[in-house]
C-alpha cells in the first residue's frame, strides 16, 4: 500500500482538484485527531471536495487504491470518531457550506455536510426560524457532524437531538454511488433509514446533503440562574421539575470545582466562589405561560435550599447566565494541557449517587475532575483536565474514565449521550451490549459497508478472532444462521 | 401451514399452549389456520428458532388491527402472536419512563400511565392496537401533531431475530448515542426484521388542561392555510380537518358543518389553553366538544368503507396540501386532513376494479402534487392489484433489501409484505 501512496496523492489531484488535495506533513499534521487528542492516526491525505460528484470521485479513487476513508468536517467530534486510519484518506467537507435551501412555508432548510451549526441558524433567523440542535461547539462544528454524531445540545431536553430534526439525507455510499434517504415531506417507504444513518459516524457513507427541520423562534425566554450550596441539592431539584410536569428548554448544571475555574478565568461570570452548583433552567413558550412557571420554579429550588435564584432581566444577563456554562470547557481547558470530556448517561433520579460516586473516582485517581452537564437528560460530562505528555496521569484518565463508564452503567445508565462511540470506547461496547447485540449493529454496517472501508476501526469492537488489519475479516459475521 | 405434521413438530417443539389450530384467518389472500403464541421471550426465540430451521414463514400479529395493511405474502404458514407477551414491567414515575411488553394493548397502557400522572405519547388508531404493533407499523392518530411520531417515544428494543436471536438496543435513558441507533430501523419495519418483544418508552409529562374544540370550515382547501398555522402554535396537541360527510360521523350533534369541521384540542398551562380558545372562538368560531369528537376522528382514521373500500394515506408539504387533496376529491373520497403532520387519509368506497384502478391512480397523482409519498392502508387484496402498497421505491430499495437478508435471510417474517416486497 505504502508503494502505492505517491499515485494515490496524484490520482486524488485528478479527482478533487489540485488546490483540494493536501499531502504535506505540516498539511496533514492537524488531521491527526479531532477534539479527543489522546487518540492519534496518519493520514495519507486530505481531500476537500467541493460537491457531490468530486466526494464520489475522492471515494472511488481510495477503493481503487484499497485505502480506507473517513469523513470529517470541523475536527470538534470528542471520541476520535474522524480520526483517520494510518494511511487513508480524510474526506473534509468543510468546502461543502452552502445553504442550498431555505423553504419557509415549509419550515425546511436544505444544507451541504460542511454548513457551520450556528450559521444555520442565523440564515434561517430572517423568517423567525432557527435550527434547534444547539451543541456548545455550535460556532464550529458542522451539519454533516452533527448528523454523523446524532449532537445534542443545552436544550436537546425539550426540542430533541438531530435525529428529531433530520428529514432526509443525501449519502455517498462506500462504494461511491449516492443515495437519497427520506423525502423532505416525512419518510420514505420502507426502513427509516435516515434513523439509522443519524448517529452512524461516518461509517455507514459520507452525507452530502442534509435536510432539516426549522423551528419557530420562541415566542418568550426566561432565564433561571440558581445558586446552591451543593451539587446533590441541585439533582434533586432537577428531579424535582422533571416530575412536576414542567418541561423547561434547558436544565444544566456547574459543579463547584467548575465554578471555582470559571470565576479564575476570562470567562468569569460574577458567580459566587464558593456555590456548591449553579443550575440554569430556561423555559420558553407563550409568555402568559412563563411567569407561573418561573414561580414555580423558585419555589421548588428555595424548598431545596438554594441561596440565590435570579432571573435574567434582559438578553445581556442571559448572556451572562449562560457564560458561567458555555465558558466551561474553555476555563477548564486553562487548566492543563489537555482537557477530556468525558460523556455518559443515567436515569435523571440517579444523578446525585452517580455524581458523587464520580468526583470519588476522579480523587482517587488524582485527577483534576469536575462537571458540568445536562442534568435534564441525566447527560453527565466529567471533565478531566491532563497533560498528555505526562505518561502516568494519562494511565490514570483512561483508567478513571473506564471506571466512571462503568458505574453509570450499574446505575441503569449508557456509556455516551452524544459524543459517540469512535475509537474512544469501542472497546467499551461489551459493558452495555453482548455478542449478539453487536452482531445485530454489524448486520447494518455491513449493509452499507460491507468491506469495512468506510471509518474503519469505530463504534463496533473487532471480533475477537479477526485481525484488525484483514479487510475481509472485518466484514465476517460472527454468529452465523443455522 | 403445510401439513398436520409440521403443525405437531412444532407443538412438540414449543409445548402444545403456544401453537393453536383455528379456523383459517385470511391476511391478503393467504389463509392461515394456525397461530404461534410463545408465552415469554426464550419461548419466542424458541418458536423462531423452530420456524427458520423448518423454513416456515410467519405473519406477525399484535392486535390485528393493521393485517391488512402490507403486499400479499410472499409465503406465509403460520401467525406468530404477541397476544401472550404483555405486562408493564417499569413504570417509573420519577423519571418518566417505562417498560412494556410488544403485546400490551395501548389502551390498558395509556390508562396505567395516566394513573401514574404520565401520558404515553402514542394514539394509533384502532381498537386493540398493541405497543408492538403500534412501533412495528409506526401506526400514528392525530395526536402525533403534539407526541411527535412512535419513534420518538422508543429508547430501547428487546427484539428477537429470524434466527430466534435474542437482542437488544437503546436503553432507559432519554439520550443515548452507544452504537447505531437500530431501535430507528425496527420501528416501521413492520415486523420483517425481528420481532418486538418489550420496549423502553419515554412519557410525556401530562398538562394541566386539555381542551377539544371545533369550528366550522369553509370547505378543507380553504381552511387549510389556516390549518397549518394554527397546528404549529405551540400548545396546540392535534388538528384534524374532517369534510362534511364525515363531519356527521365525528360529532353528530354539530351545526354549521356543510362544508366540513375543523377539531382543534389545547393541551397545556391552563392561562394558555384559555386564552387560545378565546383566540380560536374569535378566528375560527370554535366552541368547546367533548374529547369524543377527538376519539372518532381516531376511529375514522382507521376505518375502510364498507361493503368495500380503500383507505389510503398521503404524506405531504404543508404548501402542497390542497394540490394534494384534489385528485382523491376527485374520485369520490371521504378526507381527513392532519395539517400539520402534512397527512391526507382518503376513504374511498369501491364497486368495482375500474374503481379501484381510479383510486389507485388518484393516489399516485395525490403524492405527487403533494411533493411526497403515498400508501394504501387497507383494501381487498383484488383492489391493490399487484401494485406496491407502499408507492413505489427508489434506488435506496437495493440498500434495504441489503439490510433484510441480513437479518433475515431465510426470508421468515413477513416475506414480501413491506415496501418493494421486503
Ligand atoms: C468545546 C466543545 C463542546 C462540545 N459540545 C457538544 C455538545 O454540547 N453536544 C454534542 O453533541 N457535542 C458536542 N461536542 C462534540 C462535537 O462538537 C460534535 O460531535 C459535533 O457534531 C462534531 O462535528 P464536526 O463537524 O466537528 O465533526 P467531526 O469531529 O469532524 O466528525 C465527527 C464524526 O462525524 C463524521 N462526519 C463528519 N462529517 C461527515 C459527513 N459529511 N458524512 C458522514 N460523516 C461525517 C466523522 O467521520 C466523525 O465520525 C463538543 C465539542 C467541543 C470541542
Amino acid at each position: 500500500m505504502h508503494a502505492g501512496t505517491a499515485g494515490l496523492v496524484d490520482a486524488l489531484r485528478a479527482a478533487v482538484g489540485r488546490d483540494a488535495c493536501l499531502c504535506r506533513p505540516e498539511e496533514l499534521f492537524v488531521y491527526e485527531c479531532d477534539g479527543l487528542t489522546m487518540h492519534t492516526g496518519r493520514p495519507a491525505a486530505v481531500v476537500l471536495p467541493s460537491d457531490t460528484a468530486a466526494v464520489q470521485r475522492a471515494v472511488r479513487t481510495c477503493r481503487d487504491f484499497g485505502v480506507p476513508f473517513v469523513p470529517r468536517g470541523a475536527g470538534t467530534g470528542l471520541s476520535g470518531g474522524a480520526l483517520a486510519p494510518d494511511g487513508g484518506v480524510v474526506i473534509e467537507c468543510s468546502r461543502m457550506n452552502r445553504v442550498l435551501e431555505l423553504d419557509p412555508a415549509n419550515r425546511i432548510a436544505v444544507v451541504q455536510p460542511g454548513v457551520v451549526n450556528a450559521d444555520l441558524s442565523k440564515a434561517a433567523a430572517p423568517h423567525g426560524l432557527y435550527y434547534a440542535p444547539d451543541p456548545s461547539s455550535q460556532q464550529a462544528c458542522t451539519i454533516g457532524g452533527n448528523v454523523a454524531e446524532n449532537s445534542g445540545g443545552p436544550h436537546t431536553l425539550k426540542y430533541g437531538t438531530t435525529t428529531n430534526h433530520v428529514l432526509a439525507l443525501e449519502l455517498v455510499l462506500p462504494d461511491g454511488e449516492r443515495a437519497r434517504l427520506g423525502t423532505r415531506a416525512g419518510p420514505a417507504a420502507g426502513y427509516d433509514l435516515v434513523g439509522a444513518v443519524v448517529g452512524s459516524e461516518g461509517t455507514l457513507g459520507i452525507v452530502t446533503e442534509v435536510t432539516v427541520r426549522l423551528e419557530a423562534l420562541p415566542e418568550h425566554v426566561e432565564t433561571l440562574l440558581l445558586i446552591f450550596r451543593d451539587v446533590v441539592s441541585a439533582c434533586r431539584t432537577v428531579g424535582d421539575v422533571i416530575r412536576s410536569g414542567l418541561t423547561p428548554s434547558a436544565l444544566e448544571i456547574v459543579d463547584q470545582r467548575t465554578v471555582a475555574a470559571i470565576e479564575d478565568s476570562v470567562y468569569a461570570a460574577g458567580l459566587p466562589r464558593d456555590a456548591g452548583a449553579v443550575l440554569i433552567v430556561e423555559l420558553d413558550g407563550p409568555a402568559l405561560a412563563l411567569g407561573p412557571q418561573v414561580e414555580r420554579i423558585r419555589e421548588m429550588a428555595r424548598s431545596r435550599g438554594a441561596t440565590r435564584v435570579d432571573v435574567a432581566r434582559d438578553d445581556a444577563e442571559r448572556a451572562r447566565f449562560w457564560r458561567a456554562r458555555k465558558g466551561a470547557f474553555g476555563a477548564m481547558g486553562r487548566l492543563a494541557p489537555d482537557l477530556y470530556v468525558h460523556d455518559a448517561v443515567v436515569p435523571r433520579t440517579r444523578l446525585p449517587e452517580v455524581l458523587e460516586a464520580v468526583c470519588a473516582i476522579g480523587d482517587r485517581y488524582g485527577l483534576k475532575l469536575s462537571n458540568v452537564f445536562h442534568a435534564g437528560d441525566g447527560n453527565l460530562h466529567p471533565n478531566i483536565s491532563f497533560d498528555r505528555r505526562d505518561p502516568d496521569e494519562l494511565e490514570r484518565v483512561v483508567a478513571a474514565g473506564e471506571e466512571i463508564l462503568r458505574v453509570c452503567v450499574e446505575a441503569g445508565g449508557v456509556i455516551t449521550g452524544e459524543h459517540g462511540i469512535g475509537t474512544e470506547k469501542r472497546d467499551y461496547m461489551g459493558l452495555l451490549f453482548d455478542d449478539a447485540d453487536l452482531d445485530a449493529m454489524r448486520r447494518l454496517r455491513d449493509a452499507f459497508n460491507p468491506d469495512g472501508a468506510c471509518n474503519p476501526g469505530k463504534i463496533i469492537p473487532t471480533p475477537r478472532f479477526c485481525a484488525e488489519s484483514n479487510p475481509k475479516a472485518r466484514g465476517y459475521e460472527r454468529v452465523p444462521f443455522e | 401451514m403445510k401439513g398436520r405434521a409440521e403443525l405437531e413438530a412444532l407443538r412438540a417443539a414449543l409445548g402444545a399452549r403456544a401453537v393453536r389450530a383455528h379456523t383459517p384467518i385470511e391476511v391478503d389472500g393467504v389463509a392461515l389456520g394456525v397461530t404461534v403464541a410463545p408465552a415469554d421471550a426464550d419461548s419466542l426465540s424458541a418458536a423462531l428458532q423452530a420456524l427458520s430451521q423448518r423454513r416456515l414463514a410467519a405473519v406477525v400479529r399484535g392486535g390485528g388491527t393493521r393485517l391488512g395493511f402490507g403486499n400479499p405474502p410472499r409465503r406465509a404458514d403460520v401467525l406468530l402472536s404477541t397476544e401472550r407477551l404483555t405486562g408493564i414491567d417499569v413504570l417509573d414515575a420519577e423519571d418518566g419512563v417505562a417498560q412494556v411488553w410488544a403485546g400490551t394493548p395501548v389502551a390498558a397502557l395509556r390508562e396505567a400511565t395516566r394513573a401514574r400522572g404520565w401520558e404515553l405519547a402514542l394514539d394509533p388508531p384502532g381498537e386493540g392496537s398493541t405497543l408492538g404493533g403500534t412501533l412495528a407499523s409506526a401506526a400514528t392518530g392525530p395526536r402525533s401533531l403534539g407526541f411527535g411520531p412512535p419513534r420518538d417515544s422508543v429508547l430501547g428494543l428487546s427484539v428477537v431475530l429470524a434466527s430466534g436471536t435474542r437482542t437488544r438496543c437503546g436503553g432507559r435513558v432519554v439520550k443515548n448515542v452507544t452504537g447505531y441507533d437500530l431501535a430507528k430501523l425496527y420501528t416501521g419495519s413492520f415486523g420483517t426484521l425481528g420481532v418486538i418483544s418489550r420496549a423502553w418508552l419515554r412519557l410525556r409529562p401530562r398538562p394541566e388542561r386539555e381542551l377539544v374544540l371545533r369550528a366550522p370550515a369553509r370547505g378543507l382547501a380553504k381552511t387549510l392555510e389556516r390549518g397549518v398555522a394554527w397546528a404549529r402554535r405551540p400548545g396546540v396537541r392535534a388538528l384534524a380537518i374532517v369534510d362534511a360527510e364525515l363531519a356527521a360521523r365525528v360529532d353528530p350533534g354539530s351545526r354549521g358543518a356543510e362544508e366540513g369541521l375543523v377539531l382543534i384540542e389545547l393541551a397545556g398551562d391552563a392561562p394558555v389553553v384559555e386564552r387560545d380558545a378565546e383566540r380560536l372562538a374569535r378566528e375560527l368560531r370554535a366552541e368547546a366538544t367533548s374529547e369524543r369528537a377527538l376519539e372518532r376522528v381516531r376511529e375514522v382514521q382507521g376505518s375502510t368503507p364498507r361493503p368495500s373500500g380503500m383507505r389510503v394515506r398521503v404524506s405531504a408539504l404543508a404548501s402542497r396540501l390542497a394540490a394534494a387533496l384534489e385528485p382523491l376529491a376527485r374520485v369520490g373520497a371521504q378526507l381527513l386532513v392532519y395539517p400539520g403532520q402534512g397527512l391526507v387519509y382518503g376513504f374511498v368506497p369501491l364497486a368495482s376494479a375500474n374503481d379501484a384502478a381510479a383510486a389507485r391512480a388518484a393516489l399516485r397523482e395525490s403524492a405527487r402534487a403533494g411533493d411526497g409519498t403515498g400508501c394504501i392502508e387497507d383494501a381487498p387484496s383484488w383492489a391493490k392489484h399487484g401494485d406496491d402498497v407502499f408507492g413505489a421505491s427508489g434506488p435506496e430499495l437495493a440498500l434495504m433489501r441489503s439490510i433484510k437478508r441480513r437479518f433475515d435471510p431465510e426470508g421468515v417474517l413477513n416475506p414480501g409484505r413491506f415496501a418493494g416486497g421486503l
